[in-house]
């Protein structure tokens, strides 16, 4: 809700603001100057990630460091409110989709167009960034991508976490060949399950250790499902049952979790000359049997976040080639103990895939 | 019945170098099966040791594959063919040739798809259960035996094997004029994928190991930089930072030539963002590694096999001059028991030894 400041009649912007280790507060959020490249975006549906929730528990996430309160959130959408001097593509009233990272343009990564990789990225919701779980942010128009009138907003904030499943099916390769493996089916599991069907991947598999998590990814297409453990000697009696499930070679495999036994099993299971896409970030060191894979021609393909996603995200979605709506576990409001219930919810993980809000 | 032949009376007995247990070599008869249609008979003239040869030799193993009955030993070889199968129509006898060791199945989808060097019906040269060439002759399909030009020695010939190594390696990472190129390890493999990188254009290569006079040699082989780094792992950060200084760039592409936790987490830490770091050398199979921080860089890992396609690539590199293979051979040997024992110890040895080749000598019988 916004409120109305008494002095000037206009609306006092306000943000969710991570102050510490689980704390969040509702405060103020001073919006910097529109540029003339710049939109000025009122929020109005907005996902909670797996990072968002790392910054809530532990203040950081990798190496990055949350050192003062930052705004959280990056999965949004909303409705362009003002726009910049020298924007022509947008204008008031548009419904849009926020690619979250702001790059610098300049460096040989992102002139090469890997702009995901470059160093000075400006990335909403990663410190020291403010993101965008607000009344209102201000972010370029470039990065704002139109929603057609058949893509509701929530769809469009979907896009964000949908764009890893999709970056991840091209470095990977995927079409109307491949069969894929795709361990673990959390939200991430599942968009790339989501992208790899569109993408024409011909037979998919999905793994993971829980009931619920696998029969939604049977619910949203997957040809196979198999219950692994957490127990890494049992590595060798699943790459049977994976591979008797898939019932030819596997082409390609998505670890969207990132442990010593999702990527040993990656690795073992995949067929000779396959792809093994690494996109789980959950560990720095890995033990895994990396050299039996390298002499099957086994390739890691690394996957960081995505690059020119959008405009295929909002295509597959206005066709119906992928519906993200069943993803949609749980709704909260943009109120203290709403945000505070929500972020409880999504870093219970079980049955709750996506977590959003609306403002 | 083949065209060409053995000229002499008496057949001449054909002897090989025999794996018969461990650290056991011994010259033995090897009876050559019929020649078939598409096959041709080869005068072995020169064969080079591999590591792989010595693993065999020390430890009767190499990997999954186990030597379970006595197995003739050797795989880089040129020679000079004997004897042409009925339907061989690009070869004959006198013809030198650079034998390019595995025969796939070419019937399976990997062979369909030209990936024939992952067949799982490979048969490769001292390979278990597939004998080898270290041999007077052998009998090998006439399409994998490639031609040499005049001015490409056969010693230069059976050097083709290793190298495609490297040239298979640079084709799958992608090395042109814009890769800035890293090689861990400055061993045999090490050293061609170096020739090789160079060969495809690579407009700096850095190379590190352990040893000082390896480092001399790859200096005297082009290396724009050496670098001699520790086997301690504790030491990766600051070889990183050298590295980085030596190359004056970043890092595009990083072979590991060696294969252990502390090489390849040097590759993955040195490597560029987006970049990729190949791994060639087989040292353990299970690896600790920071896996994930790479990935999340987009540093990809090509996975290395063997070769395929390369001979013709080799053997044009080597006859235009674009690579020199000849200071790799370091020791020389001829092919009697005595010297095929020291030829292995001293390939044993490494250090100083690079590549050992031996020369058959042709022996007349009466």
């Amino acid at each position: 809700m916004a409120e109305v400041s008494e002095i000037t009649g206009g609306e006092t912007n306000l943000a969710a603001w991570l102050l510490g280790i689980q704390t969040i507060k509702i405060q103020p959020y001073h919006l910097p100057p529109l540029g003339p490249h710049d939109v000025k975006v009122r929020i109005k549906a907005l996902g909670i990630c797996g990072s968002d929730v790392h910054h809530f528990k532990t203040m950081r996430c990798a190496n990055f460091i949350v050192k003062k309160p930052m705004v959280l959130g990056h999965e949004c959408a909303g409705i362009i409110e003002e726009v910049g001097s020298q924007v022509k593509s947008l204008q008031v009233g548009d419904r849009v989709a926020l690619e979250p990272g702001v790059s610098c343009q300049r460096c040989s990564l992102c002139r090469d167009g890997r702009y995901n990789l470059c160093r000075e990225m400006k990335f909403s919701g990663s410190p020291p960034n403010n993101g965008s779980l607000a009344n209102k942010v201000v972010h370029p128009a470039n990065l704002c991508f139109k929603l057609p009138d058949n893509v509701s907003l929530e769809e469009g904030a979907m896009c964000e976490p949908l764009s890893v499943g999709i970056h991840a099916c091209r470095r990977a390769e995927i079409g109307p060949d491949t069969n894929v493996l795709i361990i673990g089916a959390g939200p991430i599991g599942l968009v790339t399950l989501l992208a790899a069907r569109a993408f024409g991947a011909p037979r998919i598999v999905i793994v993971d250790v829980d009931d619920c998590r696998l029969s939604m990814a049977k619910e949203l297409g997957a040809d196979e499902i198999v219950q692994v453990s957490t127990n890494i000697k049992d590595v060798g009696e699943e790459v049977v049952k994976i591979q008797n499930a898939m019932g030819s070679r596997i082409d390609v495999s998505f670890d969207c979790v990132g442990f010593n036994k999702t990527m040993s099993t990656a690795l073992s299971a995949t067929g000779v000359g396959g792809k093994v896409c690494l996109i789980g970030l959950a560990r720095t060191e890995l033990t895994v049997p990396l050299t039996s894979a390298a002499v099957r021609e086994i390739d890691v393909v690394g996957i960081f976040r995505y690059r020119n996603t959008w405009p295929l995200c909002i295509e597959l979605l206005s066709t119906g080639k992928i519906d993200v709506k069943p993803l949609i576990t749980h709704r909260f409001q943009f109120s203290q103990k709403d945000i505070e219930d929500a972020f409880q919810t999504s870093a219970g993980g079980g049955n709750a895939i996506k977590v959003m809000f609306n403002l | 019945m083949g065209k060409g032949g053995n000229s002499h009376e008496e057949e001449e007995e054909n002897m090989a170098a025999w794996l018969v247990g461990l650290n056991t070599l011994k010259i033995q008869p090897f009876k050559l099966p019929p020649l078939g249609p598409h096959d041709v008979r080869v005068r072995m003239k020169a064969v080079g040791i591999c590591g792989s040869d010595v693993h065999y030799l020390k430890t009767l193993r190499c990997a999954d594959f186990v030597v379970k009955e006595p197995m003739v030993i050797g795989h880089e070889c040129a020679g000079i063919i004997e004897e042409v199968g009925s339907e061989v129509k690009n070869l004959v006898p006198g013809d030198r040739v650079a034998l390019e060791p595995g025969i796939s199945c070419w019937r399976c989808d990997l062979c369909k798809d030209g990936r024939y060097n992952l067949c799982p019906e490979m048969k490769f040269f001292a390979t278990p259960p597939v004998h080898g060439s270290l041999a007077h002759q052998v009998v090998h399909p006439a399409d994998l035996c490639f031609k040499l030009p005049d001015n490409v020695s056969l010693e230069e010939g059976a050097m083709c094997e290793p190298l495609s190594v490297g040239v298979h390696a640079c084709r799958r990472a992608k090395v042109g004029p814009e890769t800035n190129v890293l090689v861990m390890g400055a061993g045999p493999i090490g050293l061609v994928t170096m020739l090789a990188a160079r060969a495809f254009g690579a407009p700096r290569i850095v190379i590190v190991d352990v040893d000082d006079n390896r480092l001399s040699v790859a200096k005297n082989l082009g290396a724009d930089g050496i670098i001699k780094v520790s086997t301690n792992i504790q030491d990766v950060p600051e070889e990183v930072e050298r590295i980085c200084k030596e190359m004056e760039a970043r890092v595009d592409v990083c072979f590991d030539c060696a294969g252990f936790n502390k090489t390849m987490t040097t590759a993955l830490s040195a490597t560029r963002a987006g970049g990729k770091v190949c791994l060639v050398g087989m040292g353990h199979n299970e690896m600790t590694v920071p896996l994930t921080p790479a990935a999340a860089r987009e540093v990809d890992v090509i996975g290395i096999f063997r070769y395929r396609n390369t001979w013709p690539l080799c053997i044009e590199f080597i006859r235009s001059g674009k690579i020199d293979v000849k200071p790799l051979i370091t020791h020389r040997f001829g092919f009697s028991q005595k010297e095929v024992e020291e030829a292995f110890e001293t390939s044993a040895g490494g250090g100083s030894a690079i590549k050992y080749n031996s020369k058959d000598e042709e022996v007349d019988l009466i």
